[in-house]
């Protein structure tokens, strides 16, 4: 019993640190919603490093998972913001009801996961990243026909529910799930794979199992990213789900480090708040608000540009592999080995056809 | 009794027949050498036994069960762990780690309802989908205990830290634990190869060329550590060699092949005399070259 105790205790941390900032933040509308969809971008970037980043598969699909939690989470608590729970005061009972929608949106995305990964993480390297590409945009195109959902306008009238505290809770668990993830002996068998499938196969890990695995744990909380989303925004449109959305989440991991769950937060982060602090630097600079209001079209160049300049200083990204509780006063007993002069070449995901 | 047997094994890529007829019975405490010339399918016929392949016709037996169809991981489970011949470790992932992921699920404590050994007895009784499915079962139940952090899983971690760190210890690489594999010096990283196949406990151990690169001094290190892992872990052994003094050495019985075919099959004086190894190795007295 005493493992579950220690199990649950960042939970026993984070639940009145996150209750004491949602308190200190009430009269901080704009900070709040900045700090939410940082929050989601968390979510996402850290649940796609599970698949990208330790297991060495990639997938650039996640905008579509997301899309399903969202609709699925959304039509939800749309349907059933009418009831509340008898027994709890309505406000304790729309946070459940909430958090039902979450789970139940992230099953329905794991549930995709499932069924979309079970034939295509067999395929190797760039044949993953079409069917996922794939599935992201069908994903898109059905939803924007559907009546269900609003059709192109989007679903509108969800009841925001999402707050400081929901939102960081969700983001607090996926990271001590990634985390524990890579400890565990699942996280040896994924990086194994990531590292040598083929000798990974040969050693006993069932590398098609351990695959499909890691992607639906993604895949669900990249739905439940999704529905913290959608009950924030209150309006649900395709738009929000593109092809440049799940670009977003790959360059977040990428420049925070393929494997690194730290990396991936911090770079999730910063690119989040870049757009923000372009925002403010160029309304600063320019005096109007002309180029200011322009963000959103410069930003996507200014990623590319970050991608090429971080590939030719740092083509491991930010952290490489290594986590942030792996350095300094958070080192584990065994100090890591000092890293190689020779950056890895090694590409994830292709391996070679013979087997010597 | 026969750990692994082949029965006349078939590779065929296309018109290319890799293996042909190709036949093998490795007993516990053997200690068999496969030799041939470059491109004689020695690593076929290793691909071929670990399921890497699928055998065109003929049949791998590891301890009883049929294993043609089976993938790789099945073939590891049923007894039967390899080493490759250019080094395929983990090279991001430290020496421990590299033989922690061959721990696996290997070491559920024999009182757990998903241990190996209760695994291990339905499959012997030919129940074969009750296995699997015990075994899938408690695979799944694992991750929940790892994402609780239950003591029950801490327990089993630790167990395998510690016969991780034994098997490291009994290849002489516990001093290199922590560090990362690609770091490590060549002959280190065969060893460690070793070490991480020893972990799946297998009951035949494949050697694919595991002294090629090494120096003199290492390959004589190397046969005592062979014979002493065969006698210590009751292993059958079967490795494949370039080098004539390291399988002379140390096989009591040798496998020759040429060309995917059996030429010759016998103790090491048997073959060193035969006409036909002769002939696969030097060539032929210049017959040929008069006409």
């Amino acid at each position: 019993m005493g493992g579950v105790i220690r199990g649950l205790l960042p939970f026993a941390v984070a639940v009145p640190v996150l209750a004491a900032l949602q308190v200190l933040t009430a009269d901080a509308p704009f900070l709040v919603i900045l700090s939410l969809t940082v929050g989601v971008n968390i979510v996402l970037a850290v649940s796609l490093n599970i698949v990208n980043g330790m297991t060495g598969q990639f997938s650039i699909g996640h905008a579509g998972f997301m899309a399903v939690g969202a609709y699925v989470g959304g039509v939800l608590s749309k349907v059933t913001s009418e009831y509340g729970i008898s027994f709890l005061p309505e406000v304790v009972s729309d946070q459940v009801l909430f958090a039902l929608s979450l789970v139940v949106g992230g099953a329905v995305a794991a549930l995709f996961g499932f069924v979309v990964g079970l034939p295509s993480l067999r395929l190797k390297g760039d044949y993953l990243a079409i069917v996922t590409l794939g599935f992201g945009e069908i994903i898109r195109v059905v939803v924007q026909n559907t009546e269900l959902f609003g059709k192109a306008l989007g679903l509108s009238g969800v009841p925001a529910r999402t707050t400081l505290f929901s939102c960081w809770l969700v983001v607090v668990v996926v990271v001590v799930v990634a985390k524990r993830i890579h400890d565990s002996s699942h996280g040896r068998a994924l990086l194994a794979i990531r590292e040598d499938e083929i000798a990974a196969e040969a050693m006993g890990v069932n590398t098609t199992a351990y695959k499909v695995r890691s992607f639906v744990v993604a895949s669900f909380f990249a739905g439940v990213a999704g529905g913290v989303f959608a009950h924030y925004q209150s309006i649900v449109a395709p738009s929000s789900f593109t092809y440049v959305k799940s670009m977003e989440v790959v360059v977040m991991i990428v420049a925070g480090g393929l494997g690194s769950t730290t990396g991936a937060i911090v770079a999730a982060v910063f690119l989040t708040l870049l757009p923000e602090g372009l925002r403010s630097v160029l309304l600063a600079v320019t005096g109007d608000g002309a180029l200011a209001q322009k963000v959103e079209q410069i930003r996507m160049p200014l990623y590319g540009l970050l991608l090429v300049v971080l590939m030719l200083l740092r083509p491991q990204g930010l952290f490489g592999t290594r986590e942030l509780w792996d350095m300094g006063p958070f080192r584990k007993k065994r100090a890591p080995s000092p890293p190689s002069p020779l950056s890895s070449s090694a590409s994830p995901g292709a391996a070679p056809e013979v087997v010597r | 009794m026969s750990l692994l047997k082949v029965h006349r094994a078939t590779m065929q890529f296309g018109g290319l027949k890799a293996l042909s007829d190709f036949s093998l019975d490795v007993a516990q405490g053997d200690l068999q050498g496969l030799i041939g010339p470059n491109g004689a399918g020695k690593t076929t016929a290793f691909n071929v036994m670990t399921g890497v392949y699928r055998p065109t016709s003929g049949a791998v037996v590891v301890d009883g069960e049929r294993m043609n169809g089976r993938l790789p991981h099945q073939v590891n489970r049923a007894g039967l762990a390899r080493t490759f011949q250019n080094i395929r470790l983990f090279k991001e992932l430290t020496a421990l780690d590299n033989v922690k992921v061959a721990c696996l699920a290997d070491d559920r404590p024999p009182s757990s309802p998903f241990s190996r050994a209760r695994i291990d007895g339905l499959r012997r009784q030919g129940r074969f989908a009750p296995a699997h499915a015990l075994d899938a079962w408690g695979n799944y139940l694992d991750w929940w205990r790892a994402l609780f952090l239950t003591s029950g899983y801490r327990a089993d971690e630790a167990h395998i830290e510690e016969r991780a760190l034994r098997l490291l210890d009994v290849m002489g690489l516990a001093h290199r634990a922590g560090e990362q594999a690609r770091n490590l010096p060549y002959g280190e990283q065969r060893r460690l190869e070793i070490a991480r196949a020893l972990a799946t406990s297998p009951k035949v151990l494949l050697l694919d060329e595991p002294a090629a690169g090494m120096n003199t001094k290492e390959k004589a290190e190397l046969m005592v550590q062979i014979r002493r892992l065969r006698d210590e872990f009751a292993l059958g052994v079967l490795l494949i060699e370039h080098d004539m003094k390291l399988v002379m050495g140390i096989c009591e019985q040798i496998t020759v092949l040429d060309h995917g075919e059996t030429i010759a099959v016998g103790t090491p004086d048997q073959v060193k005399k035969d006409p036909k190894v002769i002939e696969a190795y030097l060539g032929v007295e210049s017959k040929e070259l008069q006409a």
